[in-house]
This record gives structure tokens, C-alpha cells and sequence, in this order.
């Protein structure tokens, strides 16, 4: 693809977190609910 | 032929609505996943009550094995496609919950050999698949997302990659096709393997992280030999996953040299972009847990919150795997594949026995 054409097709990125940061914050989540007592026990 | 190129219209979707889209998908990861929960309590129960020899199925190899099914007879319906995709988002979730088993000590005791062998197994893989592609005469930029494949993180090594040094779609997809119907048969062939050579648990454990290329079907192969063994090969596999960063960005200068690719700017923000995220969370909460900033209930509670995580990676493995879709992207890098990941896990085998010899596991 030549420049002109990347010109005129790029769009502006929003800038989102990736797949990997969000699971991170779930689990991070997950573990403060944990250790705040909210979740006592998780069956397995 | 009309020489104009008509662009797909994006239509924005709405977060929210994004959200939604996802629940069907993701119940039917629950689904699957607790029905092979139940089938492990329930039918070595009613096998014994009858009195019949039946071996014991983990609910690793049913969720998977339902999974398959329903993936290769009547397929995915479309409405659970994009919750079905989510299986790898509570594999890495899973992953950082592990970190909470892991005393930061145990992580370097056992990283430490670990990231040794990922550092041989890394070079060994890139130089090996390299010479086969030459032989079997593939593309060097499909060559390039094979040995990367194969060498750090499967799939997401050769996403990373693809952007990286340029490739095409058509060669991405192949590579993927290739790492994919691989790491399906190595959940069938590895635990046989290692039953057969009656590997110890740590053993199997490092080996499956070595050998296996997708995170997914790693922590999958361990967890059907044992939970120790799941373990390790999760943690020889985030070790592996670590270095994703270092080696897509020698490709991409490689291929940026031959002028077939864009030059990287900061190397330092090009790592970090790579870096999977997720062993940094991994590594934080096993330092959580080292100080002490949970009791032993609330190790337990983390424990099966990752257990359940993986529970909707390992029912994904098996939705997501559809053998007719795999064999239609051709023979000859599927041969290519086939062949290193075999000489791979056999290198990798003896690198396990000389390791085991060396550190007494």
C-alpha cells in the first residue's frame, strides 16, 4: 500500500487498553474483592 | 475488473452494546465448561456403580472433548462467536490469579532453570523452523511467523509478528491454522507421552510449557496430566510468553534491513507494547502473596477463581478448534509445523531429562 493511500485510509486511533490489561485489572478486581472479604468462599 | 477498492463500512458499536454481544458466547464457555465439571464427578461414579472398567476422564479432556463436538458437527452459531472468543481474556485472567499459589521465592526457584530452557528451546525453534521453510520452499515471511509460532506464544506471537514485519493476511492465517490443529493433537499425544515415559509432575509440567505453543493449549496439556503439573507448565509458559517482545522485535529490524518492513522507532516502547501484560500481573500478585496481604482462605478463594477462568479457556480450546476450517489452509505449512513441533518436543524432552538430573525435580 503506498503512503498517499495510508493517508488517506489511517483514522485516528482512540486509545483503549489491550485485552491483556483488562484481564489484569479483572483479576486485580477479582483479588481485592477477595481480600476485602466480599467474596469469603469460592466453591470449586 | 473495476480498479476501485471498496472499503468494508465500519459500523461503530457501542460499548455496552459490545458487552451484550459477548453473554450468550461466554454462557455457553460456562456451559460446556461445567458440563465437563459434572461428567468428571458423575460418570467415573456411575462407571464403578456398574462395575466397569473405565478410565478416569478429568473435566479438562470432557469440556474439551464437548467442546469439539459441538464446534465440528453443528458448529458455532454466530450469536455465540464473539462470547466464544473471550476464552482467551479468563486465560490470562486465570493466569494472574495463579500468581496468588506462587510465593515470589518459588517463582524464581522454579523460573529461573525455566527461563535457561525457554532461552535454549527459543533459539533451537527459530534456527530449526528457518531451515525447514528453506526446504520446503515456503514464503520467508510465513517461515518468519511459523518459527516465531512455534519458538514464543503461538497464536498471539505470530499476531504481534504479522503486524510487525507486514505480512500478509493469507500467511498469518496459515501459520495460525498450522500452530492451532497442532496444539489440538498435542492435548491427545502429550499426557500419552508423558504417562508413558512416567515423567514426575514437574518434569511434564516444564516440558508441556516448553513444547506447546498456544498458552490455552499448554496450560490445557499440563492441567490433563495433574494440577502440579498445570502449574508449572503455565508458569514455563508465561516465562515463554515474557520474551514475546525481544524476538518479534528482532524480526521486525531484520525485516525493516531488507526493506520489507517499517522501521521500528523506540525499541523501548516497542517492547513494552509487545510485553504480555499479563505475567507483570502475574508477578504482582505472587508479590502480594509473598507479603502476606492474603490469608490462607483467600489463597484458596484465588485459587478457584483461576480455576473457574481456566474452566472457560479449556470448554474455548475445543469450540474454537474446527478440523475441516484447519485442513482447508493447505498441507505444506501444516508439514512444516508437524515436523518441527515434533523435533521441538523431542529436543525439549531431552532438555527436561538433563534439567531434571541437574536440579533433582
Amino acid at each position: 500500500m503506498s503512503k498517499g493511500n495510508e493517508e488517506v485510509l489511517s483514522v485516528p486511533r482512540k486509545r483503549s487498553l489491550s485485552l491483556d490489561s483488562w484481564a489484569v485489572l479483572l483479576a486485580f478486581a477479582l483479588a481485592a474483592l477477595v481480600r476485602a472479604g466480599v467474596f469469603k468462599h469460592i466453591p470449586w | 475488473m473495476a480498479d476501485a477498492v471498496v472499503l468494508p463500512q465500519v459500523q461503530p458499536v457501542r460499548p455496552v452494546a459490545q458487552f451484550f454481544r459477548l453473554i450468550p458466547g461466554v454462557l455457553l464457555l460456562a456451559a460446556v465448561g461445567y458440563a465437563g465439571k459434572l461428567l468428571e464427578q458423575n460418570v467415573g461414579k456411575y462407571a464403578k456403580n456398574h462395575h466397569w472398567t473405565f478410565p478416569n476422564i478429568e473435566y479438562v479432556l470432557w469440556a474439551i472433548l464437548i467442546g469439539l463436538a459441538i464446534s465440528n458437527t453443528v458448529g458455532i452459531p454466530q450469536i455465540f462467536r464473539a462470547g466464544v472468543a473471550t476464552y482467551e481474556f479468563w486465560l490470562k485472567a486465570g493466569i494472574v490469579l495463579l500468581g496468588s499459589r506462587f510465593l515470589l521465592g518459588d517463582v524464581l526457584k522454579l523460573g529461573v532453570p525455566s527461563l535457561a530452557l525457554v532461552l535454549i528451546e527459543i533459539l533451537f525453534a527459530i534456527a530449526f523452523m528457518t531451515l525447514l521453510g528453506r526446504v520446503f520452499n515456503l514464503k520467508p515471511k510465513l517461515t518468519t511467523l511459523l518459527a516465531v509460532g512455534s519458538a514464543v506464544c503461538g497464536v498471539s506471537a505470530i499476531i504481534a509478528t504479522k503486524g510487525a514485519i507486514d505480512a500478509d493476511d493469507e500467511d498469518s492465517s496459515f501459520a495460525i491454522a498450522a500452530i492451532l490443529a497442532l496444539g489440538a493433537l498435542s492435548l491427545f499425544t502429550f499426557p500419552l507421552i508423558g504417562h508413558a515415559l512416567h515423567l514426575t509432575d514437574h518434569a511434564y509440567g516444564v516440558w508441556s510449557g516448553l513444547a506447546v505453543d498456544n498458552t490455552a493449549e499448554a496450560a490445557a496439556a499440563g492441567a490433563l496430566y495433574s494440577d502440579a503439573a498445570g502449574k508449572l507448565a503455565v508458569l514455563t509458559k508465561t516465562t515463554r510468553n515474557a520474551l514475546i517482545g525481544f524476538v518479534v522485535l528482532a524480526y521486525a529490524i531484520y525485516w525493516a534491513s531488507k526493506g520489507q518492513a517499517q522501521a521500528v522507532g523506540n525499541k523501548a516502547s516497542f517492547l513494552w507494547q509487545k510485553f504480555p501484560k499479563f505475567v507483570l500481573g502475574f508477578l504482582l500478585i505472587s508479590l502480594l502473596a509473598t507479603l502476606a496481604v492474603f490469608n490462607k482462605e483467600q489463597i484458596g478463594a484465588l485459587a478457584n477463581l483461576s480455576r473457574w477462568a481456566f474452566l472457560l479457556t479449556f470448554a474455548g480450546v475445543g469450540l474454537r478448534t474446527n478440523f475441516r476450517e484447519l485442513a482447508r489452509q493447505g498441507l505444506r505449512p501444516f508439514a512444516v509445523g508437524a515436523i518441527g513441533e515434533v523435533l521441538i518436543a523431542v529436543f525439549t524432552l531431552g532438555l527436561v531429562y538433563g534439567a531434571q538430573r541437574v536440579f533433582h525435580w
